[in-house]
């Protein structure tokens, strides 16, 4: 797989001037509105997510148990009521840690891996495969292996008895010290395979005259890893960053099916949380809506500031050539 | 890429690599072999023959074909819409499109699950592809549109001239020419489709409704907590995925990749 991503793959941002030259304007009145054309996709995408959007919003006012059961309004308390929540406090953190954690790795190794396959090792094939299968079967597939893993007579516990270290055998699963490490490393192993492919795509882009032209000027591999290949793959680190956080906000397959938040909520995540609002026992749609637009909030601030920071970033560095 | 001039330094890398591949293997190898636990091969023909099971891959196949259908024809209209025809306010339609890019599925379950109820969609099929499809056009048309702008004007201006209609147009040039953008989305969204959880786990409450994402928690009541059997039936769903991406390896990076530009 050389240039995984093509050029064409990538679109370039729409340009402010379509249709707007000389010639596109005397042909304009030729070319057919295409209203009913973008209709189905704005219908279903874009009516169904600002429904519940809105729909969303509304219900963060009342106490609903679902189906035919009375709404009472209740103002802001669903919101009050999470902010007060410590459960909610300890989804947010773990949030947090899932995210940098799972980030790092992802970065770390997904480099680490891309690098090495270009660079003509043995077995290459069979790593790549190795290390993408945890990207591409479910996760829910998946989380009975990584409950034999961590059990308390797991994989784990196993290998590390018969290594010798049998004094770090642990109950991970079951005490609420170890549980949201075990999601946050089952969370890393998903995703490093991810990051690998889009950093062997864009290694694969670098000019290699530029490398040529480096080597010759008598730089070495670090030198070339850091003045050249890293600069060149920024984009994609700040993509893995925004991907990432939205992933850790809206995280729920592994946690529910390895800890389901517990013990004692030490594995909370919003998901989890909202989940269990929507389709538990004790369920209560206003709450989980509310959980809902807080999440939104977040996610779309957080994307903002990310994007906006990069490009600050790009245009100091414009200036400063 | 890195030159490894010396066989020390080859040695060096391979060996680093070759250590950091170990702890992927873990979870693989310990489902395999713990499955094969107790009865052996007898854990694979029981879960195979569990009544419903092959029930389980057809309604994945419904779910991922259903929502594959809609976004292909949704995103195919709205490209050719977006990038070659007229449309007042364009951008303004566009960009509330792209606003719901990064939506993350969790916040669409408690409205949807109430209006799911109050029309009596809750359980049917409809209730999880609308959703995945609304969760993945925004992303399939910003990719499909770029694309469409790469191609030229000028021969959708030609076919024009020569009298032809906008469904021909569409038929005969946009979708050809898309052909192999719109490959690696398919595969993207069957991914996502397939490997959908939560909205199944949510909407599709019928009995016989379950998706492969299901099959664990349906042998884990089927077997009372059996570990080799329920192994066994991971590794057993897991195989057409791993299956699917050796063969399409190229079309799945080329989807994945795709899909990280949002």
């Amino acid at each position: 797989m050389t240039a995984t991503v093509t050029a064409p793959t990538i679109p370039a941002a729409p340009s402010p001037l379509d249709g707007r030259g000389p010639r596109a304007k005397k042909a304009s009145r030729l070319i057919p509105n295409g209203f009913v054309w973008i209709l189905p996709g704005l219908i279903i995408s874009v009516g169904l997510i600002y429904y519940s959007i809105v729909y969303s919003g509304y219900l963060s006012f009342f106490d609903w148990g679902g189906g035919r059961q009375r709404m009472t309004p209740v103002g802001v308390d669903n919101y009050v009521e999470a902010f007060t929540n410590p459960v909610f406090w300890t989804a947010v953190t773990n949030t947090v840690v899932y995210f940098v954690a799972v980030f790092v790795v992802q970065v770390g190794g997904g480099m680490l891996f891309a690098a090495a396959m270009h660079s003509r090792i043995f077995f290459a094939n069979v790593y790549k495969v190795i290390i993408v299968i945890p990207v591409v079967v479910a996760p829910a597939t998946l989380a009975p292996a990584h409950l034999q893993v961590w059990q308390n007579d797991g994989t784990l516990n196993q290998i590390l008895h018969t290594v010798g270290l049998g004094a770090l055998a642990q109950t991970w699963l079951g005490q609420s010290t170890t549980s949201l490490l075990v999601v946050t490393l089952v969370g890393c192993w998903g995703s490093v395979g991810f990051g690998f492919i889009l950093y062997f795509a864009g290694m694969a882009q670098i000019d290699p005259e530029m490398l040529e032209a480096a080597r010759i000027d008598g730089a070495g591999n670090l030198r070339l890893l850091f003045s050249i290949v890293l600069p060149n793959l920024r984009p994609i680190t700040i993509s893995l960053a925004i991907l990432n956080f939205i992933t850790a906000l809206k995280l729920f397959d592994n946690v529910w099916l390895i800890t389901q938040g517990g013990p004692a909520h030490s594995s909370e995540f919003l998901g989890t949380m909202i989940y269990a609002e929507t389709a538990g026992s004790s369920r209560n749609l206003g709450y989980a809506a509310a959980l809902s637009i807080i999440l939104l909030v977040i996610a779309v601030t957080v994307s903002i500031i990310i994007q906006s920071r990069s490009r600050e970033r790009a245009a100091k560095e414009v200036a400063d050539v | 890429m890195f030159e490894t001039r010396s066989l020390r330094a080859r040695l060096i890398l391979q060996l680093v690599v070759t250590v950091a591949v170990l702890p992927f293997l873990v979870p693989i190898y310990a489902m395999v072999s713990r499955s094969f636990a107790g009865a052996g091969w007898g854990n694979y023909a029981a879960v195979l023959s569990v009544p419903g099971f092959a029930r389980f891959f057809l309604n994945s196949a419904i779910v991922a074909g259903g929502s594959i259908v809609i976004i292909y024809i949704a995103t195919m209209m709205a490209a050719f819409g977006f990038s070659k025809l007229r449309v007042q306010r364009k951008e303004i339609f566009f960009w509330m499109m792209m606003a719901a890019l990064t939506l993350p599925e969790v916040v669409l379950i408690a409205p949807l699950y109430s209006t799911a109820v109050s029309l009596g969609l809750l359980g049917t099929f409809w209730s999880v592809i609308l959703p995945i499809a609304a969760l993945q056009i925004p992303f399939t048309v910003l990719i499909t549109r770029g694309y469409v702008d790469g191609i030229p004007d000028t021969l959708f201006e030609a076919a024009r001239l020569d009298g032809a209609s906008s469904w021909r147009i569409f038929w005969s040039i946009l979708v050809p020419l898309a052909r192999p953008m719109a490959v690696a989305l398919i595969v993207l969204v069957l991914i996502n489709a397939w490997n959908s959880y939560l909205l199944p786990k949510v909407f599709l409450t019928g009995e016989d409704m379950g998706v492969v994402t299901l099959l664990p928690e349906f042998f884990r009541r089927q077997y009372n907590d059996d570990t080799p059997k329920i192994l066994a039936a991971a590794v057993v769903t897991a195989i057409p995925t791993i299956v699917a991406y050796i063969a399409l390896q190229k079309q799945f990076e080329r989807g994945m990749a795709a899909g990280a530009i949002k």
